[in-house]
């Protein structure tokens, strides 16, 4: 695993992040925005249960972020 | 067989994402969107979708094929030992070895290899790619999750943000 950023910050100014990676496809962030924003504000689920699933998924795939 | 009460359809995966609708149509724009803005080459795409479907063993995704973004019967026959076939072109390659690691080893990709990518894609072409080959990745644990039955499907066009999920 890479110990610095792979992918520079599209957004002047703002430090590397999985944020400003995706800004160097504007199109496609916000279509992602618009996906995981609704998924996170609408649904049939509560938001305890899509956190702990997160989580639960982070540590499966071992990312630290 | 699938246990999702989904309507039957020609388009299983989509007819399952339509239980919530409000989600199928935005994961269906942002899929889309990778394929209808010429962000990368179809060709390309789809060889990395084959070959992420062949990786988690998905039938229902390797079922769909689309026609119009020029992989020849050849290509996806050599696509499981792409790295010892000549069919594939050095662009190819550097894609297929992502590929190769975001399933099941994200973590043996190397700096060397990210930086190979960048070189022949430029930094916004890779950050496209890997998105692509991580909804590559989440359309076949939809899928197997869902047990979406592989529906034989020969879609001219690529994925559009238009029409259904195949």
């Amino acid at each position: 695993m890479s110990t610095k950023p792979r992918v520079s910050s599209a957004i002047p100014g703002e430090e590397p992040s999985f944020g400003t990676a995706l800004a160097h496809q504007p199109g496609l962030a916000g279509a992602f925005g618009q996906l995981y924003g609704t998924f996170w504000s609408k649904g049939a689920l509560d938001h305890r249960t899509k956190e702990v699933t997160r989580m639960r998924n982070a540590r499966v795939t071992d990312c630290g972020y | 067989m699938t246990w999702l009460n989904a309507e039957e359809s020609s388009a299983p995966f989509d007819a399952a994402l339509a239980l919530r609708p409000e989600l199928r149509d935005l994961y269906a724009a942002f899929y889309g969107k990778l394929w209808d803005d010429d962000l990368l080459p179809a060709g390309l795409l789809e060889l990395c979708r084959l070959r992420v479907a062949q990786l988690h063993d998905c039938e229902a995704e390797l079922a769909v094929r689309h026609a119009e973004a020029g992989v020849s019967d050849e290509q996806v026959e050599a696509l499981a030992n792409w790295s010892e076939s000549e069919l594939f072109g050095v662009a190819e390659r550097a894609a297929l070895a992502l590929a190769e690691k975001m399933p099941w080893q994200h973590h043996d990709l190397t700096d060397g290899e990210y930086a190979d990518l960048q070189a022949h894609f430029g930094e916004a072409g890779v950050v496209a790619l890997t998105i692509g080959i991580a909804l590559f990745d989440a359309n076949c644990r939809l899928r197997l999750a869902f047990g979406t039955e592989p529906a034989p499907v020969e879609a001219a066009m690529p994925a559009s943000s238009e029409g259904p999920i195949y």
